[in-house]
Formats: structure tokens, sequence, C-alpha cells
């Protein structure tokens, strides 16, 4: 069985596609037959615990006891995945805390693989953040992503996740809280009209896609260093 | 070795006289130097609650307990002994140790001495300096300043601070830095020192269930303590010594 993994989606920047991401992601994982556990960081506006209500921790990583409430739990309970959704705002925050208490040492300790997704902005110091990021210690992968829809600075620096473009009606249609990706992708209508089922099982292959290579890409890393 | 005693203590109640006295012990267990320690807070004893193994609950005001400390700083056998002394009249504290003849043993040589004053604050406490001067003579001095529970520490004014500060030689002063409430709150209710709180180590010595978040807290706390307490002459030469006897 693939070793248990704490999955971060971040950015410097706000509104490019973090909780679609954290979103496609626990779809994917649940479809791998994983029983992926969220946290969404954002207190004020719960993006994501709306879409998996009952598998989704609120924290506030502001407080101690949001602090708490996110690492003494992944920590508490191992052997599972975990997604977190960080707002742009306490990206910073939540590395340099990450790095006070040695928690990657401690994620390590206890059999968690570390991928980190950065969404790379359209500014240019958004790049620089993601290719700071790949250096990090403590992350075995460090994955850039490329929302074709917001645009990116990544350009030509190599490997990026891509999330593909969806047309409006059906990114506002899958916004609705009742709406599963994943039971998208099984076949029910969802409340979707045709075309835009056919575009969310497009999206969601192709991302999907790419997903599964995260791990063979992660075996080789392990093979080089 | 020359074996060293450390006072702890305070013009005021409340400054966080036995934190600091819990964090040198803490901090000498982490170097693995022995300690013994004194509680002047009779009968309660807030230190023992900490240290039970290690510590003695005295009452200043009685000679034989006065004697106590002195009579056995030779023959204890342990490098280290921090008494914390009783909030309030520091100088009546240091008058008995000059009459009983601590401090004269320490002028000559026989024990190192310290004395870690405390600062609460505000700027009053800066008079207290000037009340313990006179005793300061072969007394390694350490201003010590606790911002373990202060947002908000005093205006500190560099030329009032000078004027005091200048009356005793061989001084230094440190920072006790901030840590947060709950991990601090954590630590006093499970009762445990800081170093078995880092290592998860519960009061009866089974697995303690200390949040992760909090243990790393407080080892950053102790890792910024043992850089201020590292700055200080008094503890250079006890390490120092310790590392200069062989496989000791």
């Amino acid at each position: 069985m693939t070793q248990p993994a704490v999955y971060i989606i971040c950015s410097d920047q706000h509104r490019n596609g973090k909780t679609l991401l954290a979103r496609t992601l626990l779809d994917y994982l649940l479809l791998e037959g994983r029983d992926p556990f969220a946290i969404d960081a954002d207190v004020a506006k719960a993006p994501l615990r709306g879409f998996f209500p009952g598998r989704t921790a609120l924290v506030d990583f502001e407080t101690i006891p949001g602090q708490m409430k996110l690492f003494d739990t992944i920590l508490a309970s191992p052997g599972r995945d975990y997604v977190i959704d960080l707002p742009a705002l306490q990206t910073e925050r939540f590395f340099a805390v990450a790095d006070d208490l040695k928690v990657f040492d401690a994620l390590h300790e206890a059999g968690f693989r570390v991928v980190v997704f950065f969404i790379v902005d359209k500014r240019q110091t958004s790049a620089l953040l993601a290719e700071a990021m790949g250096r990090r210690s403590g992350i075995d992968l460090a994955v850039p992503v490329v929302n074709k829809y917001v645009g990116s600075s990544w350009a030509e620096r190599g490997y990026a996740l891509g999330l593909p473009e969806l047309n409006q009606s059906t990114f506002a249609a899958i916004g609705n809280k009742r709406v599963s990706l994943r039971a998208v992708a099984e076949g029910d209508a969802e409340g979707l009209n045709q075309p835009q089922q056919q575009e969310v099982i497009a999206f969601l292959s192709a991302v999907m896609r790419d997903l599964s290579d995260v791990d063979p890409i992660m075996s080789l890393k392990g093979l080089k260093t | 070795m020359k074996p060293t005693l450390i006072l702890v203590g305070a013009d005021k109640g409340g400054v966080g006289k036995t934190t600091i006295s819990r964090s040198l012990l803490d901090y000498f267990a982490r170097k693995n130097v022995l300690t013994r320690a004194f509680d002047t807070e009779n009968p309660r004893g807030s230190l023992r609650r900490f240290y039970p193994g290690i510590t003695e609950v005295i009452d200043l005001s009685n000679v034989a307990h006065q004697m106590k400390v002195l009579d056995t700083m030779e023959t204890a056998n342990v490098p280290v002994t921090v008494v914390d002394l009783k909030a309030g009249n520091l100088s009546y504290a240091l008058d008995v140790f000059e009459r009983i003849g601590v401090l004269e043993a320490a002028r000559n040589g026989q024990f190192n001495l310290g004395l870690f004053h405390v600062v609460g604050p505000s700027i009053a406490s800066l008079d207290e300096i000037g009340e313990i001067a006179r005793y300061m003579s072969g007394v390694q001095y350490v201003l010590t300043r606790n911002f373990i529970n202060e947002t908000n520490f005093f205006e500190w004014d560099e030329a009032t601070h000078k004027k005091y500060f200048a009356q005793i030689s061989k001084a230094h002063e440190i920072n006790i830095p901030k840590l947060n409430e709950m991990a601090y709150e954590q630590v006093d209710l499970a009762g445990v020192t800081f170093k078995d709180f880092v290592d998860n180590k519960a009061a009866d010595g089974t697995p303690g269930k200390f949040s992760f978040v909090l243990r790393g807290y407080v080892k950053k706390w102790c890792n910024e303590i043992d850089e201020e307490y590292a700055r200080v002459a008094l503890v250079q030469e006890l390490l120092s010594g310790r590392t200069a006897n062989p496989r000791s």
C-alpha cells in the first residue's frame, strides 16, 4: 500500500483554484479507495468543508488551539491521507510554524510523506516562491500547479500539474455544495447538463492523470537522492 | 570541582521567580549537570511540585534551616545548588546569607555564587538594584528580565538603567523570552519539568499525552533560554569545568 501523505495546497495569491484542487485531490484519493481527511484553514469562508462534511476539520491556524487541532490531530491518527487547504494569507505563517516546531520531521517519523502543491499565479514572484518551495527541506515533493483559467508565471520552468480551464457555467455549477465531482466521474448527473458533465469528466481525467504521476515522480526523486 | 550556589530572588512577588528557578534547574538537567534546590517559600514550596526529588523547602528565618544550605555545599556532591528566595525582601535574604557567612565563603573562593535578580515589568524594580548592590562583592549578578508572561515590558530607559547597573561589577543581564500562555499552562497543570514536557514524559515517568504543538513551542523556548544562560560567565565556568573533567 502506498505510504500515507500530508498534502498541503497553497499559494501566495488568492482565488486561484486552491480549493478546486483540494476537492479534486480528495475525490481522487476517495476514488482510489483511500480514506483522506480534509483540513480547511479558511475559518471565515470554510470553502472546502461544505463539499466534504464529516471528513473536514475547520482550523484557525492563527491561534495556538488551531495549530494544535491541525498538527495534533494528524499526528494522533497517522495511517491516512490528509489534505490541507491553506488560504494565501496563512501560507507563510504555516511554513514558519512548521519549521519552528519541526513538524515535517515529526510527520516523517509518523510515516507520512509531505507533498506540497503550490499554485503558481501570474506574478513572477509566485514562480520564484514555487521554486523556493522545491528547495525547502522536509518536503518530499513540491508540485507547481498551473491553473489555465487564472494564468501563471511558471512558463517553461519544468514539470507542473495543470488545471484545465472550465467554462463559466460549468465552474458555477460545480460550485454548488451538493455537487460531488466524484459522483460525476462515476456517472451521476448531479444536476449538471450533458455538456457540463462532459467537461467535468474531461477536467477530472486530466487532473487525475497528473495526480497519478505524483507517486512515480516521487519514487524517481527518491532514487536520485 | 568548585560547587556553585545560585540564588534566585526578587523584591516583588509574581515576577516569575519560581519559573526562573525551574528553567535554571531544567537548563542544567539538559546539560547533564546534577542540581539540588532549596525553596524558601515555606511551607508552600511551589518549586517542589516540579522538582520533588531534589527540592527541600526551608524557612530562611530559621537558623537550623539557614545552616543547611551552607553546611551541605561541600558535602552534597552536587555541582549546582539553586535557592529560590521567597518573594519580597531580597535584601533580607542577602543579609541572612551575609550574617551566616555564605557571602564570605563565596568571596574566599569556597564556591561560586550567583544572584539571578528577577525584575518585573515596572521601572520601580530597578530601585532594588541599589538596595542590594552592597552585598554583591564576590557575587555574580545577573539581572533577569522576565518576558515569559508579558507581551509588553517596561520602557527600559538606557540612562537610568546604566546608572543602576554601574553600581555592580561582574553584572550580566539576560532576557527570559515569552512562552505562549497555553504551553505554559499545560506544563504547569502537568506538574512536570520543561524538559520532561518536551520529552513527552508525565510526572510519574509514564509516557505523556502532551500536545505535539505545545511541546514544540516549549522546546523552541528552551533553545532560546539556553542561549541566554550560555552568556552568563558563572554558567560558562560551570560547564567548562565539567567538560575539562574528562568523561565524568
